[in-house]
């Protein structure tokens, strides 16, 4: 009998291999690890936001059980400091401590590293510090002005001054020309708020140094094994073969944990001093000071349009808070505005960016890297443009966008959209909501909103040429297979999803492949999981090992059968004739061949049974002008959301949430689905609730879950109407799409929408929470006002209110910041 | 320092301790059960939920002196772990007839039917909350065997979890219900 393996993997919601250590509690993450003779280190952190020091360590030092202090002084000329990722130029400015100025509340200040935990925290307190404040500045449009306090005065910056530490600058078209023939011109500043990854696995490490091989091994909660490795090698000055890093079980990341952090080299210095293992774990309060936050950003934005509503130009003037630090500040920039632009091919861009450092968080990488940003900003002011030309909110955008059947196409921004669905998923959206009906026959206090956002699907950085995942494969003596990454699961199932491809490639059985655990010295080179590559990316990387390991086993098989390999085909853990799926040569036998009876050989046939696969995107490098296709494909998606505002508490509540996607080819669908709802969950977080609130001097009053609004399960809908409508790229050889972060895009924008239907409130700015949605429906019927707009309407506001007040962007036009 | 006795899971587990310790940290470092886990020390998370004498409790809100005598379980006390090796690597293909607790040599009967209805229902992605979420689960389906939506998502609104957006956390809350009023009291 001729089985059929033509039923595949791919495309099925295979449960994952991963969930029974998790779900019996069996599986290690970084705190459950335990080594012998493991000693436990804790940081002094600074209490104040930007301040000088003066420490004293020496009481600490005697404590009962410490085995060594650190601190920011005694490192300087022994521990090089490493740098943001900034385009050809690292500025040094991370190091493990601060020396002796603090710029941010919870900064690294000195560690001290005990037998116990307990030691080490009574120690803590046995530290002497006399803080100077220093005057502190909090905000972005603040930071750029000329008498503000200057945080890092010693640095130079390549396009920057002062707290400027980067620009960014795009220049595509004509844009005075589109101004000047414009019919309408739609302008709004708009602001978004910080918010934090809250990875419910706190970031930690533990490091080990073994004096003997010189190795130090670093077991870490990070997403990304080589960058963590080549950073800390670098800064401890150590040979990066000499370095392992291995992540044990992540518990997620979102971007929070795709960077070297100071707890990292704190660790490993403290092995390296005491030879022993040492354990360092963040508390909560810590991860939300230090463990990186969205950058917020303050967008001036102009869009320009004809009568019909299409757009003919977009300018803006983007001013990031970065924090007080940024390892990724300045890429979230000019990515999510570059991918952030889509669906719609505006033919004049003119962009400025400053990309500032305050006294707050580190801003880091976070789901949607810049993309939630404009999209807050560009997708409510598509509403208004539409209600200033009497059109449809779904019309303006349905004449606007990239569309299905227009692809491949190569946009004026660069970007090459090699397929797409997003005016199917508009439309699918449009129909399921009920939009035209609900717009239609609006009721008091409900309206309905949509966005349209795209994203990318793995990215090449404009200061990271490269883009690149790879896989090992290796056959097995008895049949099984065994994957070799370094891109961290943390969440995603790679362990099942690439799974699923091996299998269907090779036509191994799913349940004998196994991923081996993630570590730098066994595993090919790979950037990480982040950017939502992982699918598109390393998955592709996998289908090409596959293809190699399985272009090696059948030259075996036809060797041995005495028959030509084009006459062979693989399935049922076997290799067999064409048509006689019942009878060939088992995989185990044929890597037995491989490996113990290598006479059995084709001739010059190199013994073993694995293959390596590197997948480097073609993508382009930013050009001056700022355009590039910087993604190898491009997932998008549609979301419109029904919401009833209470008018009496301000509290929102959404009635219907739909989500239409185009994820290309789906590997898992249940996964798939997990990434959009979780993917919203994240955008719904940023809208409603999530922030980093400051008091004057620069005390988060959010470091804990208490304060920090995390959604919980009573806060978010029901998520059923969720849809895909897969346009498979044509790039990627599986026709994959990244699926992590298209769920969060559109959601601030979306319910912006919303609420501005429902209320005739317009937010500018994040978060939309029920006590500003209260003051502003009280205030907008005591002004009288038609359309009133959050804050800008407001009596005590004290910003920019319209254009003219506008600031100018700083960098001299002449310039290109390249 | 003192010495206290707690049932974890059924056995007696002594421990001499300093005062400061939580019960998690008991959990976790004397009885050396790590499936349960500390996601903020602040019982916000719910990340650490055990069964302490019958009351769910957010146990890094307890100090583990305060569970002197009585008796806790964990996530670990929900399926019995599989201590023999794998029975079912032959070289008979199982592609294309995939059940996958099958193929792992485990039975269905292993698992909880609460962690079953999570692993079919994608109910975890880090997995970090999920013990938590088990554990609470397990106590709200004992008393409410038969709940809305709406109910288990008030019942899990101490639980943050960052990777789901809940819903499939509510599908399988769901299903187990139905399979645990299937099997009787």
């Amino acid at each position: 009998m001729d089985v059929d393996y033509a039923n595949k993997l791919v495309g099925q919601s295979v449960p994952r291999t991963e969930d029974l250590a998790l779900l019996t509690g069996t599986a290690r993450y970084i705190d459950d690890i335990r080594m012998p003779g493991m000693i436990y280190a804790k940081v002094l952190r600074s209490t104040h936001a930007h301040a000088h020091f003066k420490l004293d360590v020496s009481r600490a030092r005697t404590m009962p059980g410490v085995l060594g202090v650190l601190t920011g002084a005694e490192l300087v000329g022994k521990v090089k400091p490493w740098g943001d990722l900034m385009q050809d130029l690292l500025v040094g400015d991370h190091f493990a401590f601060a020396i002796d100025k603090v710029c941010y509340e919870g900064q690294e200040i000195a560690a001290v590293v005990a037998e116990t935990k307990y030691q080490a925290m009574d120690a803590l307190e046995a530290i002497d510090i006399e803080y100077d404040p220093l005057p502190v500045v909090l905000e972005a449009d603040k930071a750029i002005l000329p008498d503000a306090p200057l945080l890092h005065p010693n640095f130079n910056y390549e396009f920057g001054e002062g707290n400027i530490f980067d620009r960014y600058r795009v220049r595509i078209g004509d844009i005075e020309r589109a101004e000047a023939e414009a019919d309408l011109v739609v302008r709004q500043r708009f602001s978004s708020n910080r918010q934090a990854g809250a990875a419910l696995d706190p970031h930690g490490c533990v490091a080990s140094y073994d004096s003997f091989s010189g190795m130090l091994t670093l077991y870490s909660s990070t997403q990304s094994l080589f960058m963590v490795r080549d950073v800390l090698a670098d800064s401890l000055q150590l040979a990066r073969n000499r370095v392992r890093v291995v992540a044990p079980e992540v518990g997620a990341g979102f971007g929070s944990k795709a960077q070297v952090f100071a707890h990292e080299v704190i660790a490993s210095i403290f092995s390296l001093q005491t030879g022993r293992p040492v354990h360092l774990v963040l508390s909560r309060a810590e991860v939300f000071r230090v463990g990186t936050a969205r950058n917020g950003q303050i967008r001036h934005v102009e869009m320009f349009f004809k009568k019909d509503g299409k757009i003919t130009g977009y300018r803006d003037y983007v001013i990031q808070n970065s924090g007080g630090s940024s390892y990724w500040g300045n890429q979230v920039v000019h990515i999510g505005t570059n991918v952030g632009m889509l669906p719609y091919p505006v033919p004049n861009i003119h962009i400025d960016g400053d990309i500032v450092h305050t006294n707050t968080a580190p801003g880091g990488a976070l789901r949607g890297f810049g993309i939630p940003q404009i999209n807050w900003a560009k997708e409510q002011l598509m509403d208004i443009a539409a209600s200033e030309l009497g059109l449809d909110p779904a019309h303006i955008r349905d004449i606007n966008i990239v569309r299905g059947d227009q692809c491949p196409l190569v946009t004026p921004f660069g970007q090459k959209v090699d397929t797409t669905s997003i005016d199917s998923c508009l439309a699918k959206a449009v129909e399921v909501i009920g939009w035209h009906d609900k717009r239609a026959n609006k009721r008091p206090y409900e309206g309905v909103g949509m966005s349209l956002g795209m994203k990318y699907t793995s990215c090449r950085h404009p200061s990271f040429d490269t883009d690149l995942s790879a896989i090992r494969l290796r056959l097995e003596t008895d049949g099984t297979v065994t994957i070799f990454s370094s891109d961290v699961n943390h969440g995603q199932g790679h362990a099942t999803f690439l799974a699923q491809i091996v299998s269907d490639v090779l036509g191994v059985g799913f349940e004998k492949i196994v991923l081996a655990p993630p570590d730098s010295s066994n595993a090919p080179f790979g950037l990480g999981t982040y950017a939502s590559r992982a699918a598109a990316v390393l998955g592709t990387a996998c289908r090409m090992a596959a293809e190699r390991l399985r272009e090696k086993i059948v030259a075996i098989a036809a060797h041995v059968l005495e028959v030509d390999a084009g006459d062979l085909e693989a399935g049922g853990d076997r290799i067999y004739v064409k048509g006689l799926s019942n009878t060939g040569l088992y995989l185990e036998n044929l890597a037995g061949y491989s490996v113990y009876r290598t006479h059995q050989l084709p001739p010059g046939f190199e013994p073993t049974l694995e293959a390596t696969a590197t997948y480097d995107t073609p993508t382009d490098r930013e050009a001056p002008d700022g355009s590039g296709n910087f993604s190898v494909t491009y997932a998008g998606g549609c979301h419109i959301a029904h919401v009833r505002v209470d008018p009496g508490t301000g509290h929102i509540t959404i009635l219907d949430y739909v989500m239409v996607h185009d994820t290309g080819t789906v590997i898992n669908p249940l996964i798939v689905e997990g990434q959009h709802q979780g993917g919203f969950l994240m955008g719904l977080g940023m809208a409603f609730g999530e922030d980093y609130v400051y008091d004057s001097e620069g005390h988060l009053l959010t470091a804990t879950f208490a304060e920090y609004k995390a959604p919980l399960a009573t806060d978010v809908p029901e998520l059923h109407h969720l849809f895909e409508i897969p346009a498979p790229s044509t790039t990627i050889p599986g026709g994959q799409k990244g699926a992590g972060e298209s769920g969060t895009g559109p959601v601030c924008a979306a319910l912006g929408n919303a609420v501005a239907h429902a209320t005739g409130v317009r937010f500018t700015t994040l978060p939309i929470t029920a006590d500003r949605m209260l003051l502003a429906l009280r205030e907008k019927e005591r002004s009288g006002l038609e359309i009133f707009r959050y804050p800008d309407d407001m009596p005590d506001y004290d910003g920019p209110r319209g254009y003219e007040d506008w600031p100018k962007p700083t960098g001299g036009e002449g310039e290109m910041f390249f | 320092m003192q010495t206290i006795t707690i049932h974890v899971n059924g056995k007696k587990v002594r421990g001499t301790i300093d005062e400061r310790m939580l019960l998690i940290e008991f959990i976790r470092d004397v009885a050396n059960l790590t499936g349960t886990h500390a996601g903020c020390w602040e019982a916000r998370c719910g990340a650490c939920a055990v069964e302490l004498d019958g009351n769910t409790v957010k146990s890094c809100n307890v100090l583990a002196v305060q569970a002197d005598g009585c008796s806790v379980f964990t996530v670990e006390s929900l399926s019995q772990q599989r201590l023999k090796p794998v029975e079912h690597v032959t070289t008979q293909s199982l592609a294309g007839v995939y059940t996958p607790l099958q193929a792992i040599g485990s039975s269905a009967a292993d698992l909880h039917p609460l962690q079953k209805a999570f692993h079919t229902c994608h109910a975890l992605q880090c997995g970090f909350c999920t013990p938590g979420m088990l554990m609470v689960l397990k106590g709200f389906l004992a008393e409410n065997p038969s709940p809305t939506r709406e109910e288990v998502r008030m019942a899990i609104a101490g639980n943050i979890c960052r990777c789901t957006g809940y819903q499939h956390i509510v599908d399988a809350a769901m299903m187990a219900a139905e399979t645990l009023r299937a099997a009787g009291p």
